[in-house]
């Protein structure tokens, strides 16, 4: 009984938000699904279009390649600086914690551009590297793929250390300690116990990076060198700049299906830690 | 592309006035100018609208926004007339919504020219009645039936002269040679001028470029791409690509590019040899609120010399009317690209067949740009 007045405080207190989300979102987003079917005539050509159309395609496999890549760096990372900031010292965590707050103050944008400042041909990088004489010839690392998934992974890695993090913290350290006594060596304990014990926030933790990567649109349109790079610039480009609202439309709902799907696969199998509620 | 063209004269404009360049009470004027015509000159001609308000679309801005609101209530107490600035930004797609939805709520829209004369055709934009805009005071070819123009810019070569020295690109001949003029490239994300850029590099005259020869073009385009860094999108983003050294050549706007060679002090440099003059313009819904004389009214208030003078000081826009190049101060006179003697060295894009072919061209563009 008593489980049941919890579960309808629940969904009363989280009513409003509910019904902000299906009136901000989920009706216009039905407009899309409507636009998709029936712009520029009835049916499915646009769908049909969208998977033969040698750009739409090229534009989704390059967003897939970047999102993968940007996932791997970013969870990577984010996991070495969540292991800082849980299991480290006092001094260690608060340094680790600024490097994670720090970023969340500062605009996309400007942090775009930061990248652009450092990585650019007469930029920071550049000018040391040919300073000390080890290049002759400045190196290309933005306005391409390259630029892309360094600076993205740049703003993602935080909202990968939050799922890892709490992983983290749920694990038992006399499980540690136990494997100590039993004579297991560091790196053994780390491999064999810590990181299977982690491994929920880690696959959280990369689903979000993921499907939160795929939409992305200002970090590529600065960083890759202006062109169509990933798939909400061919969006942007067929809803303003060259009309064709049905293909953007078919695009749009492709890409909410597929994030769809992959927050299905996450619920389904991995519990992800940051996304679990607190019990 | 003008909406983004516009956008950027106001971004220019915003930065000049945070360095102390301009007073504030000058960008309010030219704010104002950009925004809504050059509506001082409205108080006379339209002292008869005194009840009405006219809703002047333009492209935004966060920072303008505020100072629209400042000279909304000062031209209100001078003239009766309210024009509210609305900067929600008139794409095609907006204006036929507007226009379809049977009671438009927006007069007059700062527009593409191309995009007006193509909602024109199809009957959403009301003609220009020029019994009441004057003719006269336009350049020749720039008075569509549907748009009338209030500025101008080109696209023009900008060049890193610490990568060729005293040697000068002298054409788009140049601009696409890599071996004459080493580095890379950056090229407008949007098309216009670009196809025109290639067909006279290829060897097209200037007066032969229309009908442009799209598969021509995009043929040397297509081998061009790697020598490409970047495709900008804005103006702001051009003069980035210049300053960082990405690119030792760029096709970019103007306005921005006599800024690049004063703040570098000619270490970038531009011409004006086979640049390409691009027209704004002012175009009025059909079936406006306000009534289309009163949106005549506003646009032919616009054409005062005096005032695009005070655009052009400010945005180095040029001007709509000939008039203005007279009153342009000689050392200024570099940066007008209307000037005649920047015009005469300068090629047009012809609006018409912009019309009529921009959209299926620019899809073909960013097919090759981004496969």
């Amino acid at each position: 009984m008593q489980r049941r007045t919890r579960a309808f405080t629940g969904l009363f207190l989280t009513a409003p938000l509910l019904a902000f989300l299906l009136l901000a979102y989920v009706l216009p987003f039905l407009g899309v699904v409507r636009w998709s079917v029936t712009l520029p005539e009835p049916g499915f050509s646009q769908y049909r279009k969208l998977a033969t159309d040698p750009l739409a395609l090229a534009v989704l496999i390059r967003t897939l390649r970047i999102c993968a890549l940007v996932t791997i760096a970013a969870t990577a990372a984010a996991y070495a600086i969540a292991y800082v900031w849980v299991r480290g010292t006092p001094l260690q965590r608060r340094l680790a914690e600024l490097c994670i707050l720090i970023p969340f103050w500062i605009s996309v944008l400007t942090r775009a551009f930061g990248w652009l400042a450092l990585l650019s041909n007469r930029g920071l990088v550049n000018t040391w590297l040919q300073g000390l004489g080890v290049l002759a010839e400045p190196l290309t690392l933005v306005r391409n793929e390259f630029g892309v998934v360094v600076g993205m992974t740049h703003f993602l890695i935080p909202f990968a250390v939050f799922p890892i993090a709490s992983a983290m913290q749920a694990i038992d350290g006399r499980v540690l300690l136990a494997a100590r006594g039993l004579g297991a060596a560091r790196l053994r304990i780390f491999w064999r116990i810590f990181v299977p014990m982690t491994l929920s926030g880690i696959v959280g933790a990369a689903l979000i990076v993921f499907v939160f990567a795929l939409g992305f649109f200002v970090t590529p349109a600065i960083l890759g060198g202006g062109h169509s790079v990933m798939v909400a610039e061919l969006v942007y480009l067929h809803m303003f700049q060259s009309p064709d609202w049905g293909l953007g439309a078919a695009i749009s709902v492709a890409l909410v299906l597929v994030v769809g799907l992959l927050m299905g696969l996450l619920f389904r199998f991995a519990r992800p830690a940051g996304l679990r509620a607190s019990r | 592309m003008h909406q983004a063209f516009q956008q950027d004269c106001l971004e220019m404009l915003a930065g000049r006035l945070e360095r102390g360049e301009v007073s504030r009470r000058r960008f309010i004027q030219a704010a104002t100018i950009m925004l809504a015509g050059t509506p001082f000159a409205l108080r006379s001609t339209c002292a008869d609208a005194a009840d009405k308000t006219l809703v002047f679309v333009n492209w935004g801005g966060d920072a303008i926004r505020s100072y629209d609101q400042a000279y909304g209530q000062a031209f209100l107490r001078q003239s009766g007339v309210t024009v509210r600035q609305d900067g929600s930004g008139p794409t095609e797609g907006a204006i036929t919504a507007q226009f379809k939805s049977g009671k438009p709520t927006w007069d007059i829209v700062d527009a593409d020219p191309f995009s007006a004369i193509s909602l024109g055709k199809r009957g959403m934009i009301e003609p220009i009645d020029y019994r009441i805009v004057d003719r006269s005071k336009m350049r020749r070819g720039f008075g569509w039936d549907y748009a009338a123009s209030t500025y101008f810019f080109s696209y023009v070569i900008v060049y890193d002269t610490s990568r060729f020295g005293d040697r000068a690109p002298a054409g788009m001949a140049d601009f696409f040679d890599v071996r004459k003029f080493p580095g890379k490239r950056s090229l407008y994300k949007w098309g216009a001028g670009m196809w025109e850029a290639a067909l006279l590099a290829d060897g097209v005259a200037p007066e032969k470029l229309y009908p442009l020869d799209l598969q021509r073009a995009h043929g040397k385009i297509a081998a061009f791409r790697p020598h490409v860094v970047s495709y900008w999108g804005g103006g702001a983003d051009s003069q980035q690509i210049l300053l960082s050294g990405d690119a030792s050549m760029a096709l970019i706007w103007s306005t921005r590019a006599s800024v690049l060679e004063k703040d570098t002090n000619g270490q970038l440099k531009f011409t004006w040899d086979q640049g390409l003059i691009s027209p704004g313009a002012m175009a009025v819904i059909k079936n406006n609120p306000a009534g289309a004389d009163t949106a005549m009214n506003f646009i032919a208030s616009a054409q005062d010399p005096h005032k695009q003078l005070i655009a052009f000081e400010l945005m180095g826009q040029g001007p709509a009317n000939p008039a203005t190049d007279a009153l342009i101060p000689a050392d200024k006179k570099r940066i007008n690209p209307m000037d005649p003697a920047n015009a005469a060295r300068q090629a047009v894009l012809d609006m018409g067949w912009y019309a009529d072919n921009y959209g299926a061209a620019l899809e073909a563009y960013t097919r090759l740009i981004s496969a």
